[in-house]
């Protein structure tokens, strides 16, 4: 079994940088621990077997003082380096007042009962769950949200972040190698906290260049009879009350948007792999695989739950 | 002595319910509320301990179903508020109710009938806190109920205003609690027994005391502002109507982390008497140990925002608050020191106590350093809000309450019932324990550094989750058990246990130096007191503690109890307005605000005439206080007269601006001009109502003449108070209609 | 930070300075070394914070570094001058007034924290920083007020100093107070000194300060975290030496005297 503790497998600068106080931090208390627990038992041990009474000691003021010295050195140094980290981990803009510089954020996050939008601000694009980066480079992430207090965090990428209504918080995010790197939301947010993941995915600069290619490249027209028909229920329902689909009709932001929803590799903040049958068993009843998520049961049926997958499958 | 003591534990026992219920429902007695106290606590454990058995259920096997989402976070939630209010609460405040007038040679706690009632206030917040359960909907928006989350759009069942209104009124019961404990340490204490000599646990839980009247009212200025939002549609924590998400969290942890040292401060003072008797030496630096108490209070003031790392506070702020919680360790480190200096050299008999002592100190080191790793923010910005952080505040807190507290259990029960618990259960309760809890929370930090995220009901079957979260789920078993053979421990040693004598461990305090169980009035005579440990002095004459290390005579003067109360009350009240104001700070310097402000809507010299009312109220009281001096009534009587009809001017004066204010069409949820202006304007309404009642009290009771020399003080302490709501007006004056700030 | 704008050496604090030492030697000879070194500390400290970079920028560019002059002036420098009072010479002084005065820990603790307030209103605050009249005032109103301040408690005259468990209470509230004047600089969103947020550029640094990333805002953060968290950890040290005051008599020296006979092994 190949367990693995993302918080000690960084794979960003600033995760590393993390790590390596971590790490310092975890020897020195190891260090204290050892220390403190040795004297307890030897105490103990002597103490068990010494059966006179022991000399009436109240105390040394030298003694107190001297003890002291090692903890506040310690404290000290643990303040110091921590400080220099926070300093070059800060994202906020600079901005020089009175002119105030917009803030230059590539891509905004923002949380949502119980999933996560994100806009890449260049391209205009909006997609849901998942993050593209091209690896190597940092990215300033503008952090928002919709409704209540998330926290944004990729274990292995580096500090997580809230995302609080009324309040744009911004973080570093970078990835020193390709690959899929899990997010989580870390701050209580309700009901369904528990399925609000995501997935950053650090590209090489060929493979980023191919998917800012597919993102850019306008939906085929269904020509699918089920599809079709799943496209035809889909504007007749409720779905686009809630969704947004580009070049279409349908451009609401309350839900996900589903513009490339067949490319995801996971619905519902990570509650189901995205495979047709899932599609079929989310759309047939959310509720019954998310209690208490937004999208309610339409009680549709069998037949429509095809045709309306069948749709979304085709918007690839 | 010691049959004596045997059969009036057996009378306690024997004798049915029915007829012994009564007078310890109606009891004034500081023991028997203290042991309410301890019931109520272990009543509520069994409870949240049942929470959290379930919630380890769910979470034992990945993607589980065993509980629906709704269920899971109404347990936490649940879990988390019953641990903190209805069982660490009443366990420290049981045990120095218990404790404290023995230690200091009294006969009871200050005011023993506001003793019964801040218990059966406290009794009356759990009742009500648990009644959710039955309208359908437990709180659950987590202990900490953050805002937006817990505001009406986000939470809209009743479950929510259960927790407000269950933790107002505990809060109430713990404040009262406290200013009695305070005074009964600063007021009873004996002859002899100056405030250098009371036993470390006094001086702790005097300092712990201080902590709870300085940190509710932090919680219940919060808990007013977010009632208001939720029930009148306020918009204090709304940010899309102009509120502020992150105050609630600034408010609450202002509350928050100074109560974590309510919590570990009692456990410190159980410690430091238990760790010197079994070691049989005194405590090693009793003035740094009492001293770095002092700077622990003082320092956890100023700490909250390390629960806020992940917020983005800015890097200013966050390397202050790093390094205030880096400091805060310094004087925690001595007190380890101090308890390890102790030992060392002594002749140590490990005895359950004991070894539940250095349990606690060990898994206590263990919680502070992770807590060290946590004031390092970026390791914070990792960790927190993961199960590692689960872990660590369990190690600091389960070891403060529980295990802290087991010591506790078997070092005073002797004393409590006149029986001996048996060692042999005690021990293998202790490994029970020692097994179950380190077996559960232990493996919760490897599965924070897995990334695992807390408050999760569920989680995907990813490499490593299942098993760890499996280990963690059956360690529960033994805590299970353990707690069972403590139960079966109590019930057979209440029958069977050895008879304890009064001082079955050769302890040093007072409270060993009278019966076990004590009788009512708790002392026959007391001995000498000339040191800090009395009993030791009685015991080695020729090694008698004053004549190696003297510690400053008693000087025998007290402060008076009603005024102590008074100031007390007065210090709790001031800071619960200082928090509504700047509530009102904060919402009124923002320069985009809708609608009416201060200075469109509120008439100035209106005011101002009727706080001269109000001001020249606190002149004739002074004028009311004179007379009685003077012993005429008819002075005090007509100056009181004149106070009160003064005080009703100034409330006429406020409802004449308030019915201005509704019929302009300002009310309370227009904008945040209007919540700040009416929340903090009608508390401080309140406060003169309540003035006007105690004054009007005094009134009747000068009208029938049974106005003695013994109400000066009482009258003194209405005064206090009387003087500082109109302070409070002066401020209130000055930056809501003067615009001062 | 060596940059020689950064530095004021022709202030005319320099003679303040010297009045001050002349006056002190003229005055309370013959010399003690402990209490030379806390006047000369606080001369010291006068004259720094006012010719070096903190009294370059506090003049119209860092909030923050005008903190810091202010509690230098409010807090350090008055207790170090009283600590550098002859206790004996005061005990022969009749009590005058102002001492009797001074006396009465309710003005001390009001004029402390009442200089903390007062100068931090808006208006008063850039008027100080704007105009130099002010700002004098400013200065010699911070050191009499730090002075009434730490008098109940470091008052050369024994019988003036307050009882160790009061003068606990005085500093703890103390400490309140100024807890919530920097919480309400550190978090308001409006400018509590308007004169630093478009500093006059004389020597050219803004465009710096800004890239160290002390814009206005950062630096009212960090100018309330100053005033709140420093004067705090001032206030507890005196706290704890106050209660090492109370406890005084005891501990350390009685432990040393001669006891039963210990066994091998039981010292630390």
């Amino acid at each position: 079994m190949d367990i693995s503790f993302p918080v000690f497998q960084p794979e960003s600068p600033e995760a590393q940088a993390i790590f390596d106080l971590f790490v310092a931090v975890l020897w020195i208390s190891a260090g204290i621990f050892i220390i403190v627990t040795g004297l307890i038992v030897i105490a103990l041990i002597r103490g068990r077997v010494r059966v006179d009474l022991p000399k009436q000691d109240f105390g040394s003021h030298r003694r107190e003082i001297l003890w002291m010295v090692g903890p506040i050195i310690i404290v000290l140094w643990i303040g110091v380096i921590s400080m220099k980290l926070i300093l070059t981990m800060n994202a906020y803009p600079k901005v020089h007042p009175p002119h105030d510089a917009p803030a230059d954020a590539e891509l905004i996050v923002i949380g949502h009962q119980w999933w996560w939008e994100v806009r890449y601000n260049h391209s205009g694009r909006v997609g849901a769950n998942e993050i593209h980066i091209p690896v190597g480079k940092k990215i300033r992430v503008e952090v928002q949200s919709a409704d209540v207090i998330h926290s944004f965090w990729v274990p292995q990428l580096g500090r997580k972040i809230d995302a609080i209504p009324g309040r744009n918080n911004f973080i570093w995010l970078e990835a020193s190698r390709p690959g899929e790197y899990q997010g989580r939301c870390a701050e209580f947010c309700g009901n369904q906290h528990a399925w609000m993941n995501f997935t950053v995915y650090a590209h090489d600069p060929k493979e980023y260049a191919q998917w800012q290619h597919d993102e850019n490249v306008t939906l085929a027209s269904v020509t699918e009879s089920a599809a079709e028909a799943g496209e035809k229920l889909f504007f007749s329902q409720t779905c686009v009350n809630c969704h947004t689909i580009d070049g279409t009709a349908a451009t609401m932001t309350i839900g996900p948007n589903l513009t490339h929803i067949a490319r995801r590799k996971e619905i519902g903040g990570g509650v189901l792999q995205n495979s047709p049958d899932n599609l079929r068993r989310w759309l047939k009843n959310p509720q019954a695989i998310k209690p208490g998520c937004k999208m309610p049961n339409f009680n549709l049926s069998d037949e429509q739950v095809q045709q309306l997958a069948a749709y979304l499958e085709s918007l690839d | 002595m010691t049959t004596q003591a045997i059969e009036s534990t057996a009378a306690l026992e024997t004798t049915l319910p029915r007829e012994r219920l009564l007078p310890w429902v109606a009891s004034v007695d500081h023991k028997q509320i203290g042991i309410m106290y301890m019931l109520l606590s272990v009543i509520f454990l069994i409870i949240g301990g049942l929470e959290a058995t379930l919630i380890r259920i769910q979470l034992a096997i990945p993607n589980n179903t065993f509980l629906s989402p709704e269920m899971f976070n109404q347990l936490f939630t649940m879990h988390g508020t019953t641990m903190v209010f209805l069982v660490g609460m009443p366990l420290v405040t049981g045990f120095a109710n218990y404790l404290i007038p023995l230690m200091i040679g009294a006969k009871d706690v200050a005011f023993p009938r506001l003793n019964a009632m801040s218990f059966w206030i406290l009794a009356f917040g759990g009742v009500l806190l648990y009644f959710s359960f039955l309208t359908g909907s437990a709180p659950n928006a987590g202990w900490f109920s953050y805002a937006p989350l817990s505001t009406k759009p986000y939470s809209s069942l009743l479950g929510v205003d259960y927790w407000i209104i269950g933790l107002a009124v505990m809060g109430v019961g713990s404040i009262a609690g406290a200013i009695n404990l305070i005074t009964t340490i600063l007021c009873l204490r004996a002859p002899g027994m100056s405030l250098q000599r009371v036993p470390l646990y006094v001086w702790i839980m005097l300092m712990q005391s201080l902590l709870v009247v300085l940190a509710i009212p932090p919680l219940n200025s919060a808990l007013a502002l977010l009632y208001i939002d939720r029930s009148l549609g306020a918009a204090f924590f709304e940010p899309a109507r102009g509120g502020n998400a992150v105050l609630w969290q600034h408010f609450f942890w202002l509350f928050g982390h100074p109560e974590v040292y309510v919590f570990a401060l009692p456990s410190f003072a159980v410690i430091s008497e238990v760790i010197p008797v079994f070691s049989r030496k005194p405590i090693y630096g009793y003035a740094f140990v009492a001293g770095s108490s002092v700077a622990i209070v003082l320092l956890s003031y100023g700490v909250w925002a390390h629960h806020m790392f992940a917020v983005g506070l800015g890097p200013a702020a966050e390397i202050f608050f790093a390094a205030m919680t880096l400091l805060i360790a310094i004087p925690t480190g001595i007190k380890i020191f101090n308890w390890t200096a102790t030992m060392w050299g002594g002749s140590i008999r490990l005895t359950t106590a004991m070894l539940f002592a250095i349990a606690f100190l060990i898994q206590f080191v263990i919680g502070g350093l992770t807590g060290v790793m946590f004031a390092s923010v970026p390791v914070d910005w990792q960790l927190t809000d993961t199960y590692f952080v689960v872990a660590h505040f369990h190690y600091v807190l389960i070891s403060c309450i529980v295990f802290a507290f087991f010591a506790a259990v078997y070092y005073w029960f002797p004393k409590m019932t006149g029986r001996m618990l048996s060692e042999r259960l005690g021990k293998l309760q202790f490994w029970l324990w020692l097994i179950g809890f380190n077996g559960t929370f232990f493996v919760q930090h490897l599965l924070g550094l897995m990334g695992m995220p807390r408050r999760v009901y569920t989680y995907a079957d990813l490499p490593g989750w299942g098993l760890l979260n499996a280990v963690s789920s059956a360690s529960v078993v033994f805590m299970i058990a353990g707690t069972l053979v403590l139960l079966w421990n109590i019930i057979r040693s209440l029958q069977h246990g050895s008879p304890a004598g009064n001082n079955p461990w050769n302890a040093y305090t007072l409270e060993w130096a009278t019966t076990s169980p004590p009788p009512p009035e708790n002392f026959s005579s007391l001995p000498e007191i000339k040191s800090r440990r009395p009993l030791w002095d009685l015991d080695n004459p020729e090694l008698a503690d004053w004549k190696f290390s003297s510690t400053p005579e008693d000087t025998l003067s007290r402060p008076t109890k009603a005024k102590t109360f008074a100031w007390l009350f007065v210090v709790s009240e001031a800071i619960f307005f200082v928090l509504l104001l700047a509530s009102y700070v904060i919402f009124n310097s923002q320069t985009d605000q809708q609608g009416p402000t201060a200075t469109t809507a509120l008439n100035v010299p209106r005011t101002a005439a009727f706080t001269v009312f109000l001001l020249a109220s606190s002149a004739t009281f002074w004028l009311a206080e004179q007379g009685l001096r003077a012993g005429s009534r008819i002075r005090f009587l007509t100056s009181l007269g004149v106070t009160i009809i003064l005080g009703v001017i100034f409330l006429a004066g406020q409802a004449i601006e308030y019915k201005g204010l509704l019929a302009n069409n300002i009310t309370i949820d227009r904008n945040l001009f209007a919540s700040t202006f009416f929340t903090v304007t009608s508390f401080h309404a309140l406060h003169v109502f309540g003035g006007l009642v105690a004054l009007s009290i005094f009134w009747i009771f000068g009208q029938q003449k049974i106005l003695t020399p013994r109400w000066h003080a009482p009258v003194q302490a209405v005064g206090i108070y009387w003087h500082f709501v109109d302070v409070v007006w002066i401020v209130v004056f000055s930056i809501i209609y003067l615009g001062v700030l | 930070m060596l940059r020689a704008e950064l530095w004021n050496l022709n202030s005319p604090v320099w003679i303040v300075a010297a009045v001050m030492m002349i006056n002190y030697m003229l005055l309370f000879r013959p010399i003690n070394v402990k209490r030379m070194l806390a006047i000369l500390s606080a001369i010291a400290l006068i004259v720094l914070v006012f010719i070096s970079p903190v009294g370059v920028l506090a003049d119209g560019y860092l909030f923050s570094a005008h903190m810091v002059q202010h509690l230098v002036l409010l807090l350090l420098v008055p207790l170090l001058i009283l600590i550098s009072l002859p206790s004996e010479r005061f005990q022969r002084l009749r009590t005058s007034g102002i001492l009797r005065g001074n006396a009465t820990p309710i003005i001390g603790w009001i004029c402390g924290i009442g200089a903390m307030w007062l100068w931090h209103i808006p208006s008063l605050c850039s008027a100080a920083t704007e105009s130099t009249g002010i700002g004098l005032l400013r200065d010699a109103s911070l050191v009499a007020a730090g002075l009434a301040f730490w008098w109940p408690v470091f008052s050369p005259r024994q019988e003036q100093r307050l009882d160790p468990l009061a003068g606990i209470v005085y500093l703890f509230s103390a400490c309140l107070g100024c807890t919530l004047l920097g919480v309400y600089i550190t978090f308001t969103t409006i400018s509590v000194c308007p004169a630093f947020t478009n500093p006059t550029d004389r020597i050219n640094i803004v465009g710096h300060l800004y890239d160290l990333g002390l814009t206005p805002t950062v630096d009212q953060h960090l100018g309330g975290l100053l005033m709140w968290v420093p004067p705090c950890m001032l206030y507890l040290s005196v706290i704890l030496f106050l209660l090492s005051r109370w406890y005084s008599t005891m501990d350390d020296r009685l432990s040393l005297l001669p006891q039963r006979p210990v066994q091998a092994g039981s010292q630390l």
